[in-house]
């Protein structure tokens, strides 16, 4: 596998599924992650499952001809989200901050992980994991957004565990149908 | 064989158009020195190749589906379905005249 | 090919582009009230008023539609929309840049069906295979149909063109209307206001690559008005973003009281606090601010002293109708009209060519983090404007006034600067001027009346740049 901590480098050799225990152990991780997030509980996030050395990439998709070089994505061009350990304590400080008008009343979530593959990398104490999510976000009587994707994931074997040291994020949408993203994929 | 023109009405790296007499329109390309001879006519919706197509890389591009023919063999690539490959004609440079082998099946 | 005198000739179709007329809504003009200070909520939900908005100003007015770094070399090509009207943006052979409506003369499918590109030959529809060059002239069909048909004339058809098309500084605008004043003209002296983003740096302007498109349920102008003069809603609306961000409250500054205005030229509006990097503070990275400082010191030559403060302020604007952005915060946006109800925001970053690199890439962090669907400030904008719309379904709600009252008479004659002046960025002067505007592209049939009116600037004998 090409560098996998290199953050533009998306897996391209995925031939060395882990053993069932790890694999079990990722699950076990992702779904944790899952319900922490649907509880909004970000500090808690920050500091049990990421990182510090965390990069969190979520590009803007574009729709393009299949010849075109540049792709659908980019690293480097805009995006939702490209952040280290400093933007996303940022983001949590907003959270947290009884004036985030668009967090009150809180949005109820749903974040749905599936389709988890686990995978050895050349580094013993990184394993890379594919999943896709579906997040739901509903607020006040009617307002409910969803968004669509896949994740690609570097964790770091921490402890008995695991912490969140890379993710790609691809959602399935072009124009984001949702005023903002005020959650964690 | 037919004279078609003068060898220095081609210039390098473009296509001419020229017109045979009861025999129709023809392009004169050069490509690296060397001069090809082709019907002034995509196959495939029959548009000029010298009025709305270029040269480019070693092949003819036709400027409606963006056809492109290899110069030579005439072997078509990115074709639209149903456009078949381009015929180019044996020619000769002969002391600055460029006489093409066109005949009437073209 | 037929040369016209036969039966095929006399019964071709015209395949003349057509540009439609604007007319009059002087009722839906009386929906601004310009003594009271009062919107109508119908001009939020109403659907006549929106269908009109769509003829009365998408059709006429001049629209941003591309920087030119997004299509640098020919063949480059972007897809846009103004208003509704779906359109490519094309780089020609020859360096102009066209614009043509994205929809085949044939059918009407879309010939461009992609974000963005380089390097095109021609669009091909993917219906019937209608080929048309960069230049939108048909350059052929499929196959040999149409070679003996009698009314088809190839010459005569191709995408339709915008009507006008011209450049202010790298940005990119057009008109479906031929008989637009120029594009200056449309903006007037706005201008020099447009020059502190512009023009404040050698080289000029460039849109870091991609960007960003959301949803958000709302009527268009609920956001063009208030990035056209609202920075009171930044108190309230972004005290979380501000603290995570700066540890602390949105705070003009009482020392910059007497320097912060208002300015409106033909409904454009830009506010400002002239406090030098109040904004760039806010995208959270201190070499950026620096960057700021020094920047502001550079062009005093180039801007004066004013416009040298205002690069970085705390400060918006908006180009009427639905193009606005954030000095400082290097955010370009268009709030492109999807129904009364519904906008399609699109949103770029803008760079200095000649910053350095790490710059650059620090104003894109910047904007992610703060003016983007998860950015600490805009999160909170969507949900104000989302119900500031809904809430007018209510037959009754939809009856009740508006206030848009705040600094009446705070105009201000003694400000040496173009255009309307008021005192101090926390007004709704701005605001006024954007809806008189509105109202007046509603009321108006032709382009004299629309750029003689209120919103025009006031005549002033001595413009200097302080």
């Amino acid at each position: 596998m090409s560098d996998v901590l290199d953050i533009t480098s998306t897996f391209d050799d995925l031939s060395r599924p882990t053993d069932a225990e790890t694999e079990r152990a990722v699950a076990r991780f992702l779904h944790a992650e899952a319900r922490i997030l649907d509880r909004e509980a970000y500090q808690e996030w920050l500091e049990e499952f990421i990182d510090e050395d965390i990069h969190y990439w979520m590009p803007d998709m574009e729709t393009r001809n299949r010849s075109d070089p540049r792709g659908t994505f980019r690293y480097g061009d805009t995006a939702y989200f490209d952040d280290r350990i400093s933007e996303l304590r940022v983001r949590i400080a907003r959270y947290n901050e009884p004036s985030a008008w668009a967090d009150n009343p809180a949005t109820r979530h749903m974040h749905q992980i599936s389709n988890i593959e686990v995978f050895e990398t050349d580094d013993p104490k990184l394993v890379a994991a594919c999943s896709v999510f579906t997040n739901v976000r509903n607020r006040n009587e009617t307002d409910q957004d969803v968004v669509y994707g896949r994740r690609e994931d570097v964790l770091r074997r921490h402890g008995n565990g695991f912490r969140l040291c890379r993710r790609r994020i691809f959602i399935v949408q072009n124009v984001l149908l949702s005023k903002n993203l005020n959650t964690f994929l | 064989m037919i004279n078609i023109c003068k060898s220095s009405e081609i210039p390098e790296g473009e296509m001419i158009k020229k017109e045979v007499s009861g025999l129709g329109f023809y392009a004169l390309a050069r490509h690296e020195g060397q001069i090809f001879v082709f019907p002034d006519k995509c196959p495939h919706a029959e548009e000029s190749l010298t009025e709305q197509g270029w040269l480019e890389d070693g092949r003819v591009i036709c400027g409606v589906h963006f056809a492109e023919f290899e110069l030579e063999t005439g072997e078509v690539h990115n074709r639209p379905i149903g456009c078949p490959n381009l015929s180019f004609f044996t020619c000769e440079d002969r002391n600055g005249d460029v006489f093409a082998l066109i005949n009437e099946e073209n | 090919m037929c040369q016209g005198s036969c039966q095929g000739a006399a019964n071709r179709p015209n395949m003349q582009p057509t540009y439609p007329q604007a007319t009059a809504f002087p009722e839906f003009a009386a929906l601004v009230n310009r003594e009271k200070a009062q919107v109508d909520r119908r001009v939020f939900t109403d659907e006549a008023v929106y269908r009109a908005e769509l003829q009365q100003i998408f059709a006429r007015a001049w629209l941003f539609i591309a920087h030119e770094s997004q299509v640098p070399n020919p063949g480059d090509f972007i897809r846009t929309t103004m208003g509704e009207d779906d359109v490519v943006v094309v780089r020609q052979r020859d360096k102009t840049i066209n614009a043509f409506l994205n929809s085949c003369p044939h059918r009407g499918n879309r010939v461009c069906m992609v974000d963005a590109g380089s390097k095109a030959r021609g669009f091909i529809c993917n219906y019937h295979g209608w080929s048309f060059g960069i230049d939108g002239k048909l350059r052929g069909t499929d196959g040999k149909v149409y070679e003996t048909d009698e009314a088809f004339e190839k010459s005569e058809i191709g995408l339709t063109p915008v009507a006008r098309i011209a450049s202010y500084k790298g940005l990119v605008f057009a008109t479906f209307d031929p008989n637009a004043p120029d594009l200056t003209d449309y903006l007037g002296d706005f201008t020099f206001y447009l020059d502190i983003m512009l023009d404040n740096d050698e080289g000029g302007t460039e849109f870091i690559g991609g960007a960003i498109r959301s949803e958000i349920d709302c009527n268009w102008k609920l956001p063009a008005e208030n990035f056209v003069g609202d920075i009171l809603h930044a108190f309230w609306t972004h005290q979380s973003g501000a603290q995570a961000i700066l540890g602390g409250g949105v705070d003009l500054g009482k020392r910059y009281d007497e320097l912060a205005f208002q300015a409106s030229v033909y409904g454009h509006g830009i506010e400002t606090n002239l406090d030098k990097v109040g904004n760039t503070r806010t995208l959270g990275y201190p070499e950026l601010v620096d960057y700021v400082f020094d920047l502001s010191e550079r062009a005093v030559e180039r801007l004066g002293e004013l416009r040298a403060r205002a690069i970085g302020a705390i400060s918006s604007a908006t180009v009427f109708p639905n193009f606005s952005f954030l000095p400082g915060q290097n955010t370009f946006r268009v709030w492109h009209p999807r129904g009364p109800n519904k906008i399609e925001l699109v949103s770029w970053t803008i760079v200095n060519k000649n910053a350095p690199d790490h710059i650059k890439e620090l104003y894109r962090k910047g904007v992610m983090m703060t003016f983007s669907p998860g950015g600490v400030f805009e999160m909170d904008d969507g949900e104000n404007w989302e119900y500031s719309t809904r809430v007018n379904h209510g037959f009754v709600t939809r009856q009740q006034p508006l206030h848009y009252a705040l600094g009446l008479g705070t105009e201000d004659k003694s400000r040496e600067l173009p255009g309307h002046i008021h005192k101090g960025s926390l007004n709704d002067a701005n605001q006024r001027l954007f809806y008189t505007r509105w109202s007046e592209f509603m009321e108006h049939d032709n382009w004299s009346d629309l750029q003689n009116g209120e919103t025009a600037s006031p005549k002033k004998t001595n413009i200097a740049a302080e």
